[in-house]
């Protein structure tokens, strides 16, 4: 049993906004009350923030683990992890050892984080690294939207046995949710080819379109009533003037739910290298009239990183822009994934672009609660770095301080040094935790209400934010003490969670035959078994048609 | 999947194991059917020669001491405790191989050079 | 540039063996994912692919080829850099192309067919990776692959052996960022193949103590290394005493992986595949050995200073 005492609380799911109050906890769960044995944390002059939740992040699995073999040199320059009797050595930089993961996220205040891109065929390999990833609560979801299983019932229009096939999938994969990337995009990188405009016959095939993909992910997603929508990266990332191919993707959904990963890298105007420009006005405007629609925001951050994509044509072509290295990485059947070491300059054009393309939706989005705080880890900056993006979002004096680098050539390709809103804590809390949780259906998450997991942060309340939001003064994980007096005190396992939407048994029989067509593992041996996932727990598929607030 | 069937009356009960991985190489087939009475796999339906080799080169007797201290038999746990004193008092120890053996157990050898701050290495570096 | 070998059947009409010998070495390689399964796209199997052998002698596998190329030893790496020459059209010297025993009309074969293909696959063995140019006939390779990337699709991948070597290899990267010859002596993970690497620890006698699992050193090293595990302490675990264990001070007999150990193997391609083992050992698994030892270091002091009220590890 615990007391946070006289703590300024922000609760964003409810409505409390720096007030000073208690807060109890008992069995790892937030209470109304405890009794006075209970152990006290005086939290007078600091703020309570409910544990961060990271809706979008790579942490684990066969495309990380190839970008961890790429950089032996970023890992030598890399901050190190000692080990000690607490915990395992490892290293951080921009794809911290499984260890080190868990330990920054915790040791900044995060507490659950969803791996967004899992391939059924290695997601046995996404669990053991999961497992091995302490202290934070996990959630994967599984590529769809290049499955040429999948694909193949589209192009029959054999709808109902598709939702039944993902379904499977999903179980199999023991994941939370169905991940889209680059829908089609993938499979026709399988023959070198890509999928650009939205009503593109996927190469290999004569009907399916990425909007039909899109379409048919986001009903089944609706119909299986799972808790986090289709988790969507659109088409045509990365490339000037694709912000016609989002807003066509958003009319594409009508009204159904979906979850817009790293929006950034798809907000851009222009014909080509040389014009691009933010669209950032036109995404949000879009995006604020679809209240179907949540998103991550997929910032970037200038600096040195590595990027890491199940979208494996943009990575070629980002290899050929850059001429460094490039490691890609076709997985049978099911996906892709590239990985193309990165470094965001402020002199370049195209990057400072990015850069405020980030922040523009950000403070463009009118609702906190449908954009989440992401920087696409590691993809446009290592989530390490989300503090200095708060700093950002906190100050328009800060801002104007960072634009005053950038020539007016540059500045006029965005629209950033014209935004004022300046976010406050209680936005903080929602674009960090309270929101991210809501959108990922996790229910006892992102909030500090009696019967909620009593994750949360207790930062030493100062002016310099970035400062403050790196270093918590406390932070508890399931009500234990994870890091005190700013130092990291504990390390348990962290728990895993996942869905079982419903599905007819006897679909295993029609996709048995086709794996033994298509695959190259016996059919028994693909599905993850609940005994190799450490913690699992299954969440219940009761999503029932609700607007998102 | 594990089923018992009994083939012909005469012989003992065979234990069958469909869908079982073969580690020999690295091809990793998972389609092998094994066939085994208590003791040996007597049979190795679709694994190769070099399979059915390594799959008949092993079996569940007793064919060996449990543990050796400098070459006399000894208990496991005396051995356990023998290995942890000689790598606990190493300045620099190796654990290396880690080729034919499961991940779960290069896991601990990682957290296990950790420990002792060693180093480990496996074939790959040959 | 690599994939996973169900993409190898489902696509590759072009399939370059180099420097290995699957027909022995690898035998179900040829019938189960790359040279005569159907796939979704080739429909005809065998018939669909055309396969190239490149080795210094012509092996089993030469047998199941379209075309053997001969390569004169240790010239693997002046071959690729040729071949890498002529994918982007640019001029080769007669001499250099004399030196690896092939005719520029073959490499220049080799090239059309390479980027003629739909779906192109280099597999690479320890002829290519552990023969003159080691590493660096590794990266020739990828790097060709890499760049054909610019007229069709390919992909690399080396031909592993050694059971679950590609496991440690995955282990290692997400536990300490690196694949192999890693030093925990600071207490953190360094990298430095050639400094921390077995062979020349153990023949530079670097290290004084040796715990072997799932491996027979003492069968197949130099002598000077197999001398100095001999000389300080050496740790075995396996299913059988083995050469090694007869150098040892410590020998611990294992249950087999597979066999009667149950848990998880990696593939070649990085695939994870899970054990059902049909017999029961009367010996302890792997883990749970390595387990026990590693519970038992716990147990004693730490080597590196820890403040006495520091709280211990759940």
């Amino acid at each position: 049993m615990l007391r946070i005492r006289n703590g300024k609380v922000y609760d964003p799911a409810h409505n409390v906004n720096g007030e000073v109050r208690d807060v109890c906890i008992a069995d790892g769960k937030i209470v109304a009350d405890v009794d006075a044995s209970a152990r006290t944390i005086d939290a007078t002059g600091m703020i309570v923030f409910p544990g961060g939740v990271d809706v979008h992040t790579h942490i684990g699995g066969a495309a990380l683990n190839f970008a961890r073999g790429l950089i032996p040199e970023q890992h030598r320059k890399a901050t190190p992890i000692f080990h000690s009797p607490e915990r395992r050595a490892g290293i951080i930089g921009t794809t911290p050892t499984t260890f080190a993961t868990g330990y920054v996220y915790a040791g900044m205040g995060w507490t659950t984080a969803n791996e967004a891109a899992v391939p059924v065929l290695s997601a046995k390999h996404t669990h053991e690294e999961l497992h091995d990833t302490p202290i934070i609560d996990k959630t994967c979801c599984v590529l769809m939207a290049n499955n040429e299983l999948v694909l193949d019932l589209l192009e029959n229009d054999e709808h109902e046995r598709a939702k039944e096939v993902v379904a499977w999938y999903v179980w199999a994969a023991k994941a939370y949710g169905i991940k889209a990337v680059n829908p089609g995009g993938v499979a026709g990188w399988k023959w070198g080819k890509d999928c650009k405009g939205l009503s593109d016959v996927v190469p290999g095939y004569k009907k399916v379109t990425p909007s039909k993909i899109v379409a048919a992910l986001a009903q089944i997603a609706d119909d299986l009533k799972l808790p986090h929508p289709v988790h969507l990266h659109c088409n045509n990332l990365g490339a000037p003037g694709n912000a016609s191919t989002t807003i066509e993707t958003m009319k594409v959904l009508e009204g159904r739910r979906a979850h817009l990963a790293h929006l950034q890298y798809h907000a851009y105007g222009g014909d080509d290298w040389f014009t691009m420009r933010s669209a950032a006005v036109e995404i949000a405007e879009h995006f604020n009239a679809n209240p179907n629609l949540t998103c991550d925001a997929g910032a970037v951050l200038f600096g040195n990183t590595v990027t890491v994509t199940a979208d494996g044509p943009w990575q070629h072509l980002l290899y050929q822009l850059t001429g460094r290295k490039w490691g890609n990485l076709d997985v049978e059947n099911e996906t892709g994934c590239g990985v193309v070491p990165y470094v965001y300059k402020e002199k370049n054009v195209v990057n400072a672009v990015q850069w405020a393309v980030g922040l523009e939706l950000l403070l463009l989005i009118t609702d906190p609660w449908r954009i989440c705080l992401t920087t696409d880890h590691p993809n446009g900056a290592t989530f390490w770095r989300y503090p200095e993006i708060v700093q950002l979002l906190m100050s328009f004096e800060f801002r104007k301080e960072q634009l005053k680098q950038f020539p007016d050539s540059t500045l006029s390709r965005m629209v950033l040094p014209e935004l004022t809103r300046e976010y406050t804590l209680g936005e903080i809390a929602t674009i960090t935790s309270a929101g991210p949780a809501r959108t990922l259906g996790l229910t006892q998450k992102g909030h500090l209400g009696v019967g909620a997991d009593a994750d949360i942060a207790i930062y030493n309340e100062s002016t310099d934010v970035a400062k403050m939001f790196a270093h918590p003064r406390y932070v508890l994980k399931g009500g234990e003490v994870i890091v005190e007096e700013g130092e990291l005190r504990k390390s348990g396992l962290g728990r895993q969670f996942a869905v079982k939407p419903q599905y007819d048994e006897s679909i295993e029989d029609y996709l048995r035959p086709l794996f033994q067509q298509h695959y190259t593992m016996s059919f028994e041996n693909y599905p993850v078994s609940c005994e190799r996932v450490h913690g699992l727990e299954v969440q219940p598929c009761n999503y029932c048609g609700t607007p998102h607030r | 999947m594990t089923t018992s069937v009994m083939p012909e009356p005469a012989k003992r009960e065979l234990t069958v194991v469909k869908n079982a991985v073969c580690t020999f190489c690295g091809c990793v087939c998972d389609d092998i059917e094994l066939h085994a009475d208590h003791e040996r796999i007597v049979e190795t339906k679709r694994a190769c020669n070099l399979g059915e080799a390594w799959f008949k080169n092993h079996t569940a007797e007793h064919l060996y001491p449990d543990a050796l201290i400098d070459g006399k038999e000894a208990t496991v746990d005396d051995a356990i405790e023998a290995a942890a004193d000689y790598l606990h008092a190493a300045h620099m120890p190796l654990v290396y191989g880690l080729s034919n053996t499961t991940c779960e157990a290069q896991r601990e050898a990682v957290w296990l050079a950790e420990l002792v701050g060693g180093v480990i290495d496996s074939h790959t570096s040959l | 540039m690599s994939c996973t070998l169900g993409e190898v059947k489902n696509r590759a009409d072009f399939i370059i063996y180099w420097g290995g010998n699957p027909a022995e070495c690898h035998p179900r390689h040829f019938t189960r994912y790359t040279l005569t399964p159907k796939g979704k796209f080739i429909p005809r199997g065998r018939k669909d692919r055309t396969m190239v052998l490149v080795d210094i002698r012509e092996t089993m596998s030469a047998k199941a080829a379209d075309i053997f190329l001969q390569v004169r030893p240790g010239k693997d790496f002046e071959m690729l850099s040729i071949l890498r020459a002529l994918v982007k059209g640019q001029r080769v010297s007669p001499e250099g192309v004399a030196e690896t025993g092939l005719k520029l009309e073959q490499l220049q074969d080799l090239v059309n067919r390479m980027k003629a293909a739909k779906f192109g696959v280099l597999f690479f063995g320890m002829g290519l990776s552990m023969t003159r140019g080691k590493h660096m006939n590794s990266a020739a390779a990828l790097t060709l692959a890499a760049e054909l990337n610019a007229f069709t699709k390919f992909v690399a991948m080396p031909m592993r052996g050694h059971g679950n070597v590609t496991g440690a290899d995955v282990i290692m990267r997400y536990t300490t960022s690196f694949p192999f010859g890693i030093h925990m002596g600071r207490g953190y993970p360094r990298f430095n193949p050639g400094e921390y690497s077995t062979i020349d620890l153990l023949v530079r006698g670097d290290n004084d103590a040796t715990l072997v699992l799932g491996a027979d050193p003492g069968a197949t090293m130099p002598k000077p290394a197999i001398e100095h595990l001999k000389r300080t302490p050496t740790i075995v675990l396996d299913p059988k005493v083995t050469h090694t264990s007869r150098l040892s001070r410590v020998h611990i007999t294992t249950a087999a992986t597979g066999i009667t150990a149950p848990g998880t193997v990696y593939r070649m391609d990085e695939i994870p595949l899970p054990l059902s083992p049909p017999l029961k050992s009367p010996y302890p698994t792997d883990e749970e050995v390595m387990r026990r030892i590693r519970e038992a270091v716990q147990r004693k002091e730490p080597w590196y200073p820890v403040k006495s009220d520091a709280p211990q590890m759940v």
